[in-house]
């Protein structure tokens, strides 16, 4: 079965073994800048400091806000 | 007083930037009866901010929180406003915003909206946060929302519309997005499930 994960409301499916390791990862899959986005794995805010720390497991619920410049 | 000027003037809001954002949206909540803001910027105002930005020519060169608590005063004396010279960040936005219900993020850059919005999430859970992110350009004014992200965060804009090349800011449609941050600010001081979260805190005194 392949994993998958539920980003933002929608769920993702992976290749199996390819499931991203870490948050870090998945971003930059997603080609989203690290520094614009707010996250959250299951609820809990996930600092950007530890974004290569916070590793993904498979069925896990992603929120990922982001931000673009002006105001 | 009803109950949505009650709650309004027993509340304590934090305004994070007084740009276009921050500048619009103190002056919203202080003429609907705002009783406490915390204001900080360590910005000074310049000519071209005045294409969007509530400060006056002769106010040009000024800080932009004495800007800002001047024209405030002018609106309605009795708001209690504290202003903060500062540049924000992780570490000195706790103790800034302390006690405050919520905080506005009126930043300009996407990197500090980045570092306002989680480090209130993060470290200060008796907190909201009221954030934009998309207000660039104009027309449009159907696709700024606001939207509940989060049990303490909402968030305001089109998602995409950000400042380069061509693309201005105007004051029409940043004053769309404030007054939509404004907006949500006073349904957030009434809405039940954080009114619980500040009446522990307070020891039910007040919100």
């Amino acid at each position: 079965m392949h994993p998958t994960l539920r980003i933002n409301g929608m769920e993702k499916q992976f290749p199996q073994d390819r499931l991203p390791k870490t948050l870090a990862e998945l971003l930059a899959e997603l080609k989203i800048d690290q520094a614009t986005v707010v996250a959250e794995i299951d609820g809990h805010i996930i600092e950007r400091k530890n974004f290569a720390a916070a590793a993904l497991q498979p069925g896990q619920s992603i929120e990922l806000v982001r931000f673009v410049g002006g105001g | 007083m009803t109950a949505v000027f009650y709650e309004l003037k027993n509340s304590m809001i934090g305004i994070a930037g007084l740009g276009g954002l921050g500048s619009n949206v103190a002056v919203a909540l202080v003429r609907t009866g705002a009783g406490r803001l915390v204001l900080a910027d360590f910005d000074i105002v310049e000519e071209p901010n005045l294409n969007r930005q509530q400060y006056f020519l002769d106010q040009v060169g000024h800080h932009k929180v004495d800007a800002c608590v001047a024209n405030l005063n002018r609106i309605r004396p009795d708001s209690d406003l504290v202003g903060h010279k500062v540049r924000l960040t992780p570490d000195n936005i706790p103790a800034i915003f302390a006690g405050c219900h919520i905080v506005a993020e009126c930043f300009d850059r996407s990197d500090q909206k980045q570092m306002l919005v989680e480090t209130v999430l993060s470290r200060m859970p008796d907190t909201a946060i009221v954030s934009v992110s998309g207000l660039a350009g104009y027309g449009r004014s159907n696709d700024i929302v606001t939207r509940r992200i989060h049990r303490r965060h909402v968030l305001v804009g089109d998602g995409v519309s950000g400042i380069g090349p061509g693309i201005p800011l105007t004051a029409s449609r940043v004053g769309v997005a404030a007054h939509h941050q404004a907006n949500a600010i006073l349904e957030l001081l009434l809405d039940g499930d954080l009114r619980s979260l500040w009446a522990r805190r307070n020891n039910g005194a007040g919100i």
